[in-house]
Parts: C-alpha cells; sequence; structure tokens
C-alpha cells in the first residue's frame, strides 16, 4: 500500500485549505441547493400561513384550531416528519419542502395573527368612519401595522429553516447538511466545520438581509423613534 | 414535483411491475427488462457504499446512459425506493440484503436464509428479490464481511495464521467487539463452538472502532473483530487470521437493481466489468483514501477504475 499523501487532508485538521480549493464545487453545489430549500419553504409557508391568520383573525372560532394543528406540527421531531411524509413524497426534494413549510406554519401565523390582534381598535374604527370595507381595512391598515411582528415571525422561521434544512440528509436532499452528516461519519473534520460555519454564515446573512426588508418596508417605525 | 410522483406511479402499473406474482412461481419475471436511458444510483451513505455506487455510475456513464446519484441513510429508505423506481441500481451485500429482505417478507423471527455458502445466499436472495421486481446481478470476487484481528507480534509469538489456529492453541482471548457479539452466531457463540476458542470476555468497543483496535495494539484485549475491507490494520501492527471453517456469512458485493428499469443486458453487461476486477483488498485501499487520507469518493473510484483499464 502507498504511502499517505502529507496535506491537510490527511493530517485531519479542522481549517483546511485543500479542502476548500478542491472541494469548491461540492460547497458551491451544497449551498445552493440550502439556499433553494430554504427559500421555496420559507415562500410557501408565508402562503398559507398568511390566510390562516387572518382567518383566525377574522373569525375568533377559527383561531384555536388554527394555533392548536400548526403546534402539534411543530412538535413532531424533524426524523419522524421525513418518515411519515416518505410514503406521500417518495425520495425527493418535495419532501423536505413539505417537511419545512409545515414546521414554518407555527412562527408564522402565530406572528401574523399577533401583529394583526395588535392593530388598536381606535384605528380600525377610524378606518370605518373614513368608509373603509373590510378588504381595504385588511390590505391598508391592519396588515401594514401587522408588519414588524410579521417580519419578526419571517426572520425566525428564515434561520430555523435554515438548520432544519440539514435534516433532509437522511433522504440525500440537505443541502449543507449532505456535507455534514458524510463528515461526521468518517469524522471528516474540515468538512464538519467548513459546511457548518456556512450554515450559520447562510442564517446570519438571512436574517440581516430580512431586517433590512423590514426597515425599507416599515420607514414609520424608524420614524416614531427617531 | 408531486406530478413526477403520479407519473411513476402511472409507468409502475403500466408495465405491471407493482403487483408482483405469488411465491409459488418463483423465477417468475414480473415485468419485462427495461432499458431506461437515465439511471439513478443508490448509496447507503458509508464510505464503501458511496464507492461502489460510484464507480457504477462510471461504468454505467460509459456504456452510454445517463446518471445520477443519490445518497440516502439506511436499506429501511432505500430499498423501497428501489422497489418503486425512484432508485434503479443499488450496490449491496449478498447475505445481510437476504437476510433483510427475508425478515420483511416472512417477519424479524424468521429464521436466516443468508449463510456462509455463496451459492445457497445467493439462491435465497434472488427468490425473495425477484418477486419485488428486483434482479441481484452476479457477485465479484470482493467481500466485506466480519473478521478477526490480533496484533503480528502475538500472531508470530503463537504461530498463529487461521481462527483454528488460535483454537488449537488453548489461549485465553478478551474480544474487543460490538456489545451484540455475545448473541450473534458469527461471533463469540460461533468462536466457541466452531473453532473452540477460549473467549474469557468481550470487551464492548464496537466493531473495528480505534478504541477497539488500540485496545489490542496496546495488549488490553487480544483479538478484535472488524470487516475485511478495513485497510487501517496496518497501522495498528494488527493481521487477520483467516476463517478458515467458514464461520461468516457471504457477504460478496452484489449490484440490486431495479428490473422494470435496468434490468436490460446492456447495465448487466456495463456493471459485470467489476466482478473479475475489484477484490476485497482493492476495496479495502479505496476506504482507506476516502477514510484516512480523505479523498474525494469520485476520484478515488475514477482512479481505480482507470488503472484497471475498464474506463478510458
Amino acid at each position: 500500500m502507498t504511502a499517505p499523501p502529507d496535506d491537510c487532508l490527511a493530517r485531519n485538521e479542522w481549517i483546511c485549505g485543500e479542502y476548500l480549493s478542491t472541494r469548491r464545487h461540492i460547497l458551491l453545489d451544497a449551498v445552493g441547493q440550502h439556499l433553494q430549500l430554504t427559500a421555496i419553504s420559507v415562500l410557501i409557508g408565508l402562503a398559507v400561513a398568511l390566510p390562516l391568520a387572518v382567518v383566525a383573525r377574522r373569525w375568533g372560532w377559527a383561531a384555536g384550531p388554527v394555533l392548536a394543528v400548526t403546534t402539534i406540527l411543530y412538535t413532531i421531531p424533524s426524523l419522524a416528519m421525513f418518515s411519515l411524509l416518505l410514503p406521500v413524497y417518495g425520495l425527493s426534494a418535495t419532501l423536505v419542502v413539505a417537511g419545512l413549510v409545515l414546521y414554518s406554519l407555527t412562527l408564522l401565523v402565530r406572528n401574523i395573527l399577533a401583529g394583526l390582534r395588535a392593530v388598536p381598535e381606535e384605528t380600525r374604527q377610524a378606518a370605518r368612519g373614513m368608509g373603509y370595507g373590510p378588504i381595504r381595512l385588511l390590505l391598508t391598515v391592519e396588515l401594514p401595522l401587522a408588519l414588524p411582528a410579521a417580519m419578526a415571525g419571517l426572520r425566525i422561521a428564515t434561520v430555523s429553516a435554515v438548520s432544519l434544512v440539514t435534516v433532509g440528509a437522511i433522504v440525500g436532499f440537505g443541502g449543507l447538511g449532505n456535507l455534514i452528516y458524510a463528515g461526521m461519519n468518517t469524522y471528516f473534520k474540515a468538512q464538519v466545520l467548513t459546511a457548518s460555519v456556512l450554515c450559520v454564515v447562510i442564517a446570519i446573512v438571512a436574517d440581516l438581509l430580512l431586517l433590512l426588508v423590514q426597515r425599507l418596508i416599515t420607514p414609520w417605525t424608524r420614524a416614531v423613534r427617531g | 414535483m408531486r406530478r413526477h410522483t403520479v407519473v411513476a406511479v402511472l409507468l409502475l402499473a403500466a408495465t405491471g411491475c407493482s403487483t408482483g406474482p405469488s411465491l409459488e412461481n418463483k423465477g417468475a419475471v414480473t415485468a419485462p427488462p427495461g432499458d431506461s436511458h437515465h439511471l439513478t444510483i443508490g448509496s447507503a451513505g458509508f464510505t464503501e457504499s458511496d464507492l461502489l455506487a460510484q464507480m457504477y455510475a462510471l461504468l454505467l456513464k460509459q456504456a452510454g446512459y445517463k446518471t445520477s446519484l443519490l445518497t440516502v441513510a439506511n436499506r429501511e429508505l432505500y430499498e423501497p425506493a428501489l422497489e418503486s423506481g425512484q432508485i434503479d441500481v443499488v450496490p449491496e451485500y449478498a447475505a445481510t440484503f437476504a437476510d433483510w429482505l427475508n425478515a420483511k417478507t416472512n417477519g424479524p423471527d424468521a429464521p436466516a436464509v443468508g449463510s456462509p455458502d455463496l451459492t445457497t445466499t445467493m439462491k435465497a436472495l434472488r427468490r425473495l428479490a425477484t418477486p419485488r421486481g428486483l434482479t441481484v446481478l452476479d457477485p465479484g470476487k470482493a467481500v466485506d464481511q466480519n473478521a478477526f484481528a490480533v496484533a503480528r507480534s502475538y500472531a508470530q509469538e503463537h504461530h498463529l495464521k487461521t481462527l483454528s489456529d488460535l483454537g488449537a492453541s488453548g489461549l485465553k482471548v478478551r474480544l474487543a467487539a460490538g456489545d451484540e457479539c455475545v448473541q450473534r452466531p458469527y461471533c463469540e457463540p460461533g468462536l466457541k463452538k466452531t473453532y473452540g476458542i477460549d473467549i474469557t470476555a468481550v470487551d464492548p468497543k464496537g466493531v473495528g472502532t480505534t478504541q477497539a483496535k488500540s485496545a489490542v495494539r496496546s495488549g488490553q484485549d487480544q483479538m478484535v473483530l472488524t470487516t475485511t475491507t478495513d485497510a487501517t490494520l496496518d497501522e495498528f501492527g494488527l493481521v487477520l487470521l483467516a476463517d478458515d471453517k467458514h464461520l461468516q456469512n457471504a457477504d460478496y458485493v452484489v449490484p440490486v437493481v431495479n428490473r422494470s428499469r435496468a434490468g436490460s443486458p446492456g447495465v448487466t453487461k456495463a456493471l459485470g466489468k467489476l466482478n473479475d476486477v475489484l477484490t476485497t483488498a482493492d476495496l479495502a485501499s479505496m476506504n482507506q483514501q476516502v477514510d484516512s487520507w480523505r479523498r474525494l469518493a469520485q476520484d478515488v473510484a475514477r482512479t481505480y477504475l482507470k488503472d484497471k483499464g475498464l474506463l478510458k
């Protein structure tokens, strides 16, 4: 058997330039898949959560069941969730997205609903007094005022989706999780560290971007403070 | 994506492989062997499985197929996908897979069908796989089975080459292995009964772990349970003792394919090329390059196939 090559890969160092240069494409592909899975899940989650929250706000009796169901979904362990969805979606990226959407619901619904409930009754009455119908009231008064709370929920849901994507590795669609799991099995330090750091970076960047978006679309919150 | 699933189900229904025949007409081909141009090769996520999947992918690509790889955590997840045609080709181990299918078909308490004899094992495996729409291709020379190693100095001192030698020596042996070793027929009970080895204790340090091998190197334990494709034995100054009475099951590497998608002679021929070439030692060496030197499985597989003239 030939002698092992003498580089940081063979020495199994935590930080390894050789790893970064030889696996650049693999890392980029994994980051791409990670971003894609996160973005699609959060967007679909938002599209489902918004009407649920509005319904729960409009008809009080619906709030209990909606919150109960989404909270119960949130408590299902992620490994079990993917196994339960497996017969429906098979081994596919859709399986991972479906799981992540279900997890994002409770965070999004609760926060949007909290935002809607926080709209002062006087404000709603003033709008009605100005002749606003229910749809116009919702779109131009209630939803904009609920934005700060809703955006807070969106930020939490996004950061949690970034970390949950990694569990998708059990079916081969886990973005950076694929690398973390493979690295853990062979005690590959550089791979585990690099992929984990990239995961954290994605979460922080996504959070900051959403914070920026929130500031841009809710200029009045700053005006009050400033 | 959901449309894909529907299409896949319709295809399966159309080819008639969703309903298998009863076990009576064993060997009956339920669906005509198909030849899909795009093949998904499954890997079970550990190094050797990755390497084999990469080699299969490279050989199939050369034979004109489009290939993609899917790494799945375990057999419970990929075997149903193999039956449904989401995965088309998977590297398997004959005896282990036969026992797994047997447990799935006949319940967990069914008597084991995998055996140390390759012909018997393959017969049992094919009998179980065929009704599920799976074809088991021919095994090659490579075997990944359990094996026992001792320190080289210990083997020299007591003139040990085989497990029979160790039994005949009457030495007291403390064995580093997984804690399931005390019950498994291939482990402590088999070593005592088949070889007459005097096992004083099983040290539960895991199968082939670094701790287990270090314990033997330091003399704390005398023998360690590992596998035939373990390439790190040299580093620890260990040598394998031959399983001369064939206690271990015939875990030969076999490709298993979904018949309706990859049951064609083209696939069989492309993967068959590996059978005459790949040895257990080759697998061990490739495992080492990936596990100890952290080379990329794809590169290691490609270099190997090129060296052997299987890949242009």
